[in-house]
């Protein structure tokens, strides 16, 4: 039984927001994290994880934080919150290591790579600047960079997502820490390279025999490589555990909830549970599975021909160079049904989507709805157009005006294509369409700031159907919500689907959810179409190796690979 | 990096080009008949029509316009309408005193305003801080006009510190002697908008993520302003300083009308008193074409400093 | 999970604004002061105040009552000691039929005023008054001027992009090669006319390069966020856009700049009437007064420069913090 080597005890942290009030991020947690182990934090936006880890390293600003005294944090027997600021700091960088979530603004654009993770090692280790080279460049080695002499001269911004969170992990292991703690290391990166960035965190933890406490918001991430999970709601710890019986046989309702929310890779669920029905405690047990896939006789509303979209940048003194955000595209909707299009970041997929409704002009190809081509009509012929074919997209904080009330941002569609009689039928209309989204209807006089994301998020989807489109393009619409809130926004889009007969667009970087709510799947690489076809199938059996790479790199429970976990 | 250069030079026509329209238009549509300006009250229309004749101003306007641009290209705007003196020359010789004011100033300034601007961002937040701002405030709101005469009057008329006025022929003397107290008024009054800029850079500075990580590494906080923060700082505030040069050249123009400093700030001021159009119009477009020809260099130094930055 | 709250509780930017505004007490403060300003000139302005400036009350140079009359401006103040008959003077007998008329009406002359006195006898007090007036109006209306062309000019360009946007950009980068000071007083030469309207156009028409680059760069920045496309996608046209959808969200940078531009340009109203370019002779304005002051000054009578320097040191400080205050108050960043 190996002592912990890091304890956390009754943890309390508060922010002061302004004068008057105080928000209380942590309300008291305890919980250990042992030698030679990864323990993952989880919990979703605002549950206080990524507050606790940034207190351990003693990063959150001093003026607005208060952490409760009678608290403590002990590692290595001794306790950090209560160190003073100098033998606090020879600690941190040293024996307890920190990554964060973006690496390309945690790293100094104007220091080189070799400079900065240099700078560790001649500060805790006291070495001289020959001796932190060799050693850089043996790190930058060790973490997989390649051509390690070239890159330790390289500026951040000459280096790609993957490669900066290598870097960033190369400066944090320089001085060999006992525990390392990564705060959301892969949520900005391609799956692809998150698949990369875990394996490379499990080969260096296993090798070195140091502890990791890995954050994250995604459950289904941790299976592969914690021994232990705490899941974190509102500030208070509501499970922990190791973490095969976490996967199987959880206690708490949250983390059930948890669990479940996301979209399941080898079912379907007619609808998908949302927190509310766990912590009320009305789960199916066997919920209803929906079918999918297009039909023989299915109607297609829209059909895409080719399409193709470049940009001009300026080249050399007087030239132009193009280039090709989407190459050449052709695919067929059909009516009441999804066509699920998912790709990394690069792949043309959300420029696509915005060329389709006009918001580029499209350099090439057809889209025909209703045997009319949409691209080619002028632009006071698309007019008209405009209201059958809508996107919701992707920022619930950008995408409605903030000096416009909901009602006024509701109304605005209907007086410009002249939808109801007259103000009071649109007010009315309004209304019933604000009921229908979920939302209560004192909330046509409030403001968008006054909302959360996924609320936000059905206000722009209400807005669409003031105007009654045929065809949604979705674009990257529930990626920047919470797991619990991503699946009460996919409910409410299937429902409106079944109840209107609306055709979707669904553009996603998140396999599990396109597979969940398409029924044709498109996989795009780099501008092109890759692979097309029926969404179960084309999980099952991936033809092109760019789709089985992508579908690979999906994280499996713990169940699954018993092997890869160290 | 040549292309960059050369398609920057072949950007800077227009806008040159447009200097010199804008100039042209000025001066020989709005600024009426030097005519009657150069002969004064009492003369004959022989004498005013000799004079238009020989300023070329009874020409159409696009064969003034002509004239305008040979004058520019071969540097020679003729002689002051006040003095006689050549125009080059004037803009020569005054040259030396303004740069003897003015670059010891701006060195002095940037380097106390960056100084500060650090010090301050460590106790950022706190009643210093604030204490501090408002003063600037204050500090910014009393004419330059107020500091020049109670400065002139206390420190050199009063308590004879410095020369009141005046400047000298070598140039040690005028460095040591002659400039300290203008050089000293000008720190005075631009220390406070110089401060609030560069910590307003400082601070936008400090709130970046990168700055986390190097507070993660265990850094002091000395070394994560001094070192970290202040080399990305130090990319506005050069830029800021580059772009600002030429400017200064004509901004000291009350400090050298004050202090009799034969510079070309007072220069400018004599010349607008006197209607003294040729040196005018010269200073005009030399000062633009320097302005554009700083922004470039601030441009080239930006590429330098900032490694993000591609030279495209 | 949000409470149900009052239908119209909801709170849009400016009151949002306003509640920050009003936690400030420094800002409060400044706020009260300008306003006090702005009563003054009205007040002024209609002629209930400081109308007569004009008039010669107090002997020259009287100094202030809080300091005391000098023994000279007693004595002048006074009975002037009658000058000896000339009986070689063949005006004497018409002279002395003009005095008497004259005694009749003139007022006698005071021997110290509420804050002395300038060369001619007139009230600092007063002339402090009536020259604020002028300063403000010009700093008020110059930088409504310049901020009105700015935010047009750049939403034009930062909207329309191409070659509308090209077109500005020359206009902008003419106009900035030149020193504004530079510009200003080429115009001023050129011009030859003085007078208020005069130097309020000149401030205007050249200090718009500031607003222009803030709000250009604000438009191109909310012409690529979503909401913009938004409205496109619902079919708003482009005027709509620019000013129901973009404007409101960029007029806080708009209304910032005014009260940045109005001190600016205070000061600058300020040196260009010291140096003589700026308001005509019968006009009086503070840099009028800090001209007149400097040779003052020689003669040890401080009282003009600091009435002059004084007030608008309080206003340009209040003005500020006030400008300050407003941005964060409108736009709150973390510190």
């Amino acid at each position: 039984m190996m002592a912990a080597l890091l304890e956390v005890r009754d943890l309390r942290i508060a922010f002061r927001v302004d004068k008057r009030t105080t928000f209380e991020a942590v309300k008291g947690i305890s919980f250990t994290v042992p030698q030679d182990a990864t323990v993952a934090l989880v919990g979703e936006s605002g549950s206080g994880k990524s507050v606790s880890s940034l207190a351990i390293m003693g990063l959150l600003p001093k003026g607005t934080t208060s952490i409760d005294p009678a608290g403590s944090v002990l590692f290595d027997g001794r306790d950090v919150l209560h160190l003073p600021e100098a033998e606090r700091r020879a600690l941190c960088g040293r024996d307890i290591a920190m990554i964060f979530q973006e690496p390309m603004s945690s790293l100094n654009p104007v220091f080189t790579v070799g400079y900065q993770i240099g700078e560790v090692l001649r500060r805790h280790m006291g070495m001289n600047r020959r001796e932190a080279r060799a050693r850089t460049l043996a790190l930058l080695d060790e973490v997989g960079i390649p051509d390690p002499q070239a890159k330790i001269d390289a500026y951040p911004s000459q280096m790609s997502g993957g490669q900066q969170q290598r870097v960033m992990i190369a400066m944090a292991l320089a001085c060999e820490p006992k525990l390392l703690i990564a705060d959301e290391p892969t949520t900005a990166l391609d799956v692809t390279i998150q698949k990369q960035i875990m394996a490379l965190l499990a080969a260096l933890r296993r090798k070195r025999r140091m502890s990791v406490l890995f954050i994250t918001h995604d459950l289904g991430l941790v299976g592969e490589i914690a021994d232990e999970v705490i899941v974190m709601r509102h500030g208070e710890i509501r499970e922990t555990g190791p973490v095969r019986r976490i996967f199987s046989e959880p206690q708490d309702n949250y983390t059930r909830a948890l669990l479940h929310c996301r979209p399941p890779l080898d079912a379907r669920p007619w609808r998908l549970p949302v927190i509310a029905d766990y912590m009320g405690g009305q789960v199916e047990a066997n919920p209803r599975q929906r079918e999918r896939g297009y039909a023989p006789d299915d109607d297609i509303v829209l059909d895409v021909r080719n399409l193709k979209k470049s940009f001009w940048v300026n080249d050399g003194l007087f030239g132009k160079r193009e280039f090709q955000a989407v190459k050449d595209v052709s695919f067929r909707l059909a009516r009441g049904k999804t066509l699920g299009v998912v790709g990394e970041s690069g792949s043309g997929k959300s420029t696509m989507g915005l060329t389709l409704l006009r918001l580029h002009e499209a350099t090439a190809g057809s889209a025909l709805f209703e045997g009319t081509d949409l691209l080619a009509l002028s632009k006071r012929d698309y007019h008209p157009y405009k209201r059958r074919i809508q996107i919701i997209f992707q920022n619930p904080y950008a995408s409605l005006n903030p000096r416009f009330t909901v009602g006024q941002i509701l109304l605005e569609p209907m007086r410009l294509h002249g939808i109801g009689a007259d103000d009071r039928e649109r007010v009315a209309l309004a209304q019933a369409l604000l009921e229908r989204v979920g939302l209560p209807p004192v909330a046509y006089h409030r403001y968008p700031h006054e909302f959360s994301g996924g609320q936000r998020q059905r206000i722009a989807i209400a807005r669409c159907l003031t105007m009654k489109p045929e065809i949604l393009v979705c674009d990257e619409s529930v990626s920047a919500l919470d797991v619990s809130v991503q699946a009460q926004v996919l409910n409410l889009l299937q429902e409106l689907q079944d109840e209107y007969g609306l055709s979707y667009i669904f553009i996603s970087h998140d396999l599990a959810v396109v597979k969940y709510i398409s029924d044709q799947v498109m996989v795009m690489n780099k501008g092109e179409v890759v692979e097309i076809g029926d969404a179960d199938e084309l999980y099952r059996n991936p033809r092109h190796p760019y789709t089985r790479t992508l579908l690979g790199a999906i994280p499996r429970s713990p169940d699954v690979n018993v092997e890869s976990r160290c | 990096m040549p292309a960059f250069i050369l398609r920057r030079l072949w950007q800077m026509l227009p806008t040159m080009l447009g200097v010199v329209l804008l100039v042209f238009l000025l001066f020989n549509w709005v600024g009426g008949d030097p005519a009657y300006i150069l002969a004064g009250k009492m003369s004959s229309p022989e004498a005013i029509a000799n004079i238009r004749r020989q300023l070329g101003v009874d020409e159409p306007y696009y064969v003034q316009l002509g004239i305008f641009l040979k004058q520019i290209v071969t540097f020679d705007f003729g002689q002051s309408w006040a003095t006689g003196e050549p125009v080059g020359q004037v803009i020569a010789t005054r040259l030396g005193p303004s740069l003897t004011v003015l670059v010891p100033m701006t060195v002095l300034e940037t380097l106390i305003g960056v100084a500060l601007a650090l010090a301050v961002a460590f106790v950022r937040g706190s009643l210093t801080d604030r204490a501090v701002m408002v003063a600037c405030t204050v500090g910014m709101s009393v004419s330059i006009l107020v500091y020049i005469i109670v400065f002139q009057y206390g420190l050199a008329y009063r308590l004879g510190l410095f020369p009141v006025q005046g400047w000298g022929d070598n140039f040690a003397d005028n460095l040591l002697r002659y400039a300290p107290l203008p050089i000293l008024i000008g720190l005075a009054v631009s220390i406070a908008p110089t401060l609030r800029l560069y910590r307003s850079f400082v601070l936008d500075e400090v709130n970046q993520d990168y700055v986390r990580t190097a507070r993660a590494k265990g850094l002091p906080e000395r070394r994560v302003l001094w070192v970290h923060v202040l080399r990305n700082a130090a990319i506005p505030i050069i830029t800021h300083v580059m772009a600002n040069l030429p400017a200064l050249l004509i901004g000291a123009f009350l400090l050298e009308r004050f202090f009799g400093i034969p510079g070309i700030g007072r220069e400018v001021i004599l010349a607008v008193e006197r209607s003294d159009f040729p040196v005018i119009k010269a200073v005009t477009v030399y000062v633009a074409a320097a302005t554009m020809v700083f922004n470039l260099l601030a441009d080239l130094l930006y590429q330098a400093v900032d490694p993000r930055v591609q030279l495209s | 999970m949000s409470a149900i709250v009052n239908e119209h509780d909801s709170a849009g930017l400016w009151t949002l604004a306003w509640r920050r505004l009003r936690e400030d007490r420094i800002a409060m403060a400044a706020l009260a002061v300008v306003a006090a300003f702005l009563v003054m000139l009205i007040l002024s302005a209609t002629g209930l105040v400081a109308a007569d400036w004009e008039d010669e009350v107090g002997v020259n140079y009287a100094p202030p009552t809080f300091v005391g009359a000098s023994a000279a401006t007693l004595a002048a103040a006074g009975e002037a000691a009658p000058v000896p008959d000339n009986p070689f003077d063949p005006l004497a007998a018409d002279i002395r039929a003009l005095q008497g008329q004259g005694a009749a009406t003139a007022a006698p002359r005071r021997a110290t005023l509420p804050f002395g006195a300038d060369k001619w006898g007139h009230d600092i007090l007063r002339k402090t008054i009536r020259g604020g007036e002028t300063s403000i109006i010009v700093g008020l209306v110059a930088a409504l001027v310049a901020v009105g062309l700015g935010t047009l000019f750049g939403a034009i360009s930062g909207f329309f992009g191409g070659i509308v946007d090209d077109l500005f950009n020359w206009f902008y980068s003419v106009f900035t090669s030149i020193p504004s000071i530079l510009m200003i007083l080429t115009v001023a030469a050129v011009l030859q006319q003085k007078g208020v309207l005069t130097i309020v156009l000149i401030l205007g028409l050249t200090g718009w390069t500031g607003p222009y680059r803030l709000i250009r760069a604000e438009y191109m920045r909310h012409k690529a966020r979503e909401y913009v496309l938004a409205a496109d996608a619902i079919g708003a046209s482009s005027w709509r856009k620019m000013f129901a959808h973009i404007f409101p969200n960029v007029s806080h940078v708009a209304l910032v700049q005014l009260s940045i531009l109005a001190v600016g340009f205070i000061k600058a109203e300020v040196i260009l009437s010291f140096l003589g370019f700026g308001v005509p002779v019968g006009v009086v304005s503070w840099g009028s007064m800090l001209n007149e002051a400097q040779n003052e000054l020689l003669l040890g009578k401080w009282w003009q420069l600091t009435a002059a320097a004084v007030a608008m040191a309080v206003l340009v400080t209040a003005f500020s913090l006030l400008a300050d205050a407003l941005r964060d108050a409108l736009d709150p960043k973390v510190k």
